[in-house]
């Protein structure tokens, strides 16, 4: 038996529309995750994150190349798949017009749980989610954010191998987000493999042990968090807070060419590449005949290596206008 | 099996916890009868062709078929539904084939067409002196049972090729309107033009209900409704196989 989660070879996914140029969605990618790691699937909107889930949950068909989930190829044994996993995807998906319970009990009955498992577990999960008071309410009746607690702890009513989580934190308050973060680390601790798509990059800084970093649906970077650090050295964040914030600001730091910057109220935050030695001299230029009363430097967040490698050319500048 | 019987779980949780749902379902072709057949019965009296039997009797297999065809319609509706608030693609991650989906959503509904028409039966009986043959009443079951999964499987094509449910609804217009109507629903057809009688003859639901009508008050020959009952038969099948196809291309 492989080590391997995911085993991902040459997957390609066009799409063809009437009319249309053809979209390679997925181009060729070639990837696998080992067992029991918390893996991050980061790109731009449009970058194939969503299709690349679709196929490795068997939703979609892919066009080329191969995947397997815990050894069962996606296309040849999608009912052995679909046993080892579950999935949270991007919608608000519950039964409407079943309770919170019912919702619980239903989704255990698709897995193969036994009832009294599946009663017991429902009601543990309904605790850990404060979700006491509205148990006996149909979903179309709570609010978004209850919804979302519905969907997502239904992934946790079973121990499949593999759990996918597509942007699992929208419509989250955030200790709900805190508490969920501690629980996926606790799952992966038990050897659940998680695959997660995020927008918000530093929750993917926190969690994952592995990430991928896909664009126009190709590899752009792929390792730890450290190992994709190193890809992207040379680039730092400057954080400054001014007594006042000066006019000639946004000037300044277009002059800079940034990654990223951004201003609010008499702060700013600006990611630039340097040389190591030239870190220094840009703090001094930015603070000249300015009063500073707050100077941070830190090395690159990967939100920074993120927008360097993502970014098509041009767009950067594009950014720091919006900014600034 | 576990799989079918979780849809099957998941169907009967549904009707039985909105009242609303499962008062409709059991009682739609009770009150149709009730309400259209009483009236008709009243205006016109014995259908043309048919001594001895009266329009309610005449009727029970068009209200029985109209009923099948309804959840057929109704139960591929809920699949908008379903998709709309994401659940439909969550599900089909769950641990069962594409088939057994379709399978499960069925079997629930037959199941309650069959109720369905064992009340209409029984109440058509007391209230309104509908005679039926109670010893075929297997073979009527069998009738309601392959018709409403034929209708489902047929209504469940357009509902999966289709994402938008206003291009639904209007071709479930149609349907009600070209099915119903061109059939031997409401009407014996011997008297009808000959366009219209072959018309009819080649709609299912005609099939359906003249398997029906003579399994409850025995008109027809035995020959003619076994064929008409083979041929939906091949219909349910074939639409069962293309509504699995188009729930593969569901991407």
């Amino acid at each position: 038996m492989t080590e391997y989660a995911l085993e991902v070879d040459r997957l390609v996914k066009t799409y063809a529309s009437r009319g249309k140029p053809q979209v390679r969605a997925i181009d060729g990618l070639t990837f696998s995750v080992p067992r029991g790691i918390i893996f991050g699937l980061l790109g731009p909107n449009g970058a194939g994150k969503s299709t690349l889930l679709r196929v490795l949950t068997t939703l979609t068909r892919p066009t080329g190349g191969s995947a397997r989930v815990m050894n069962f190829d996606v296309l040849k044994k999608p009912i052995e798949v679909r046993r080892r996993i579950s999935s949270v995807i991007q919608e608000t998906a519950a039964e409407l017009l079943l309770s919170v319970r019912d919702n619980f009990l239903t989704y255990a009955r698709f897995q193969g749980l036994e009832t009294s498992a599946a009663k017991s577990r429902a009601d543990g999960l309904i605790d850990e989610f404060q979700l006491t008071g509205e148990v006996e309410k149909k979903v179309q009746d709570l609010s978004g954010g209850f919804r979302r607690r519905v969907q997502v702890a239904k992934a946790f009513l079973v121990d499949t191998p593999v759990l996918f989580l597509d942007e699992f934190s929208t419509g989250m308050d955030p200790i709900l987000k805190r508490q969920m973060m501690h629980r996926l680390r606790a799952e992966a601790e038990k050897g659940r493999t998680i695959i997660l798509t995020t927008q918000i990059l530093s929750e993917a800084e926190e969690l994952c042990d592995d990430i991928l970093i896909i664009n126009k649906g190709r590899q752009v970077a792929r390792g730890d968090l450290s190992t994709l650090k190193l890809l992207s050295q040379g680039v730092y964040e400057i954080e400054m807070t001014f007594d006042r914030m000066p006019e000639t600001m946004a000037a300044d730091l277009a002059k800079l060419q940034p990654i990223r910057s951004s201003m609010d109220g008499n702060s700013i935050e600006v990611a630039v590449k340097l040389k190591e030695g030239n870190v220094m001299d840009v703090v001094t230029n930015l603070s000249r005949d300015r009063r500073v009363l707050h100077v941070e430097v830190r090395g690159a967040t990967l939100e920074d290596i993120f927008v360097e490698l993502t970014a098509p050319s041009g767009a950067r500048g594009e950014e720091n206008r919006e900014a600034s | 099996m576990s799989a079918l019987s979780a849809v099957v779980y998941r169907e009967a949780r549904i009707r039985a916890t909105n009242v609303t749902f499962i008062f409709w379902d059991l009682l739609y072709p009770l009150l149709y009868m009730l309400v259209f057949g009483v009236g008709v019965n009243a205006a016109l009296g014995a259908p043309a062709g048919l001594p001895g039997v009266d329009y309610n009797e005449f009727f029970l297999a068009g209200v029985l078929a109209m009923a099948s065809f309804a959840i057929a319609s109704n139960t591929s509706w809920s699949f908008f539904l379903d998709r709309d608030n994401g659940i439909f693609y969550e599900m089909l991650t769950y641990p069962l084939s594409r088939s057994e989906y379709l399978l499960g959503k069925v079997i629930f509904n037959v199941l309650v067409s069959i109720v369905q028409a064992v009340l209409t039966l029984v109440v058509g009986r007391w209230l309104l002196g509908v005679r039926v043959q109670w010893r075929s009443l297997p073979e009527l079951l069998v009738g309601m049972a392959l018709g409403t999964a034929g209708w489902f499987f047929f209504y469940a094509i357009f509902a999966l090729s289709t994402r938008r449910n206003d291009v639904f609804n209007a071709v479930t217009s149609v349907f009600y309107f070209f099915f119903l109507f061109a059939s031997s629903m409401f009407y014996p057809l011997d008297p009808l033009p000959v366009w219209f009688r072959r018309v009819a003859l080649a709609n299912p639901i005609t099939w359906q209900i003249d398997w029906l009508r003579h399994f409850s008050i025995g008109t027809g020959g035995v020959r003619p409704v076994l064929w008409e009952g083979a041929a939906f038969f091949v219909f349910a099948v074939l639409s069962f196989l293309y509504a699995v196809r188009c729930l593969q291309r569901q991407e």
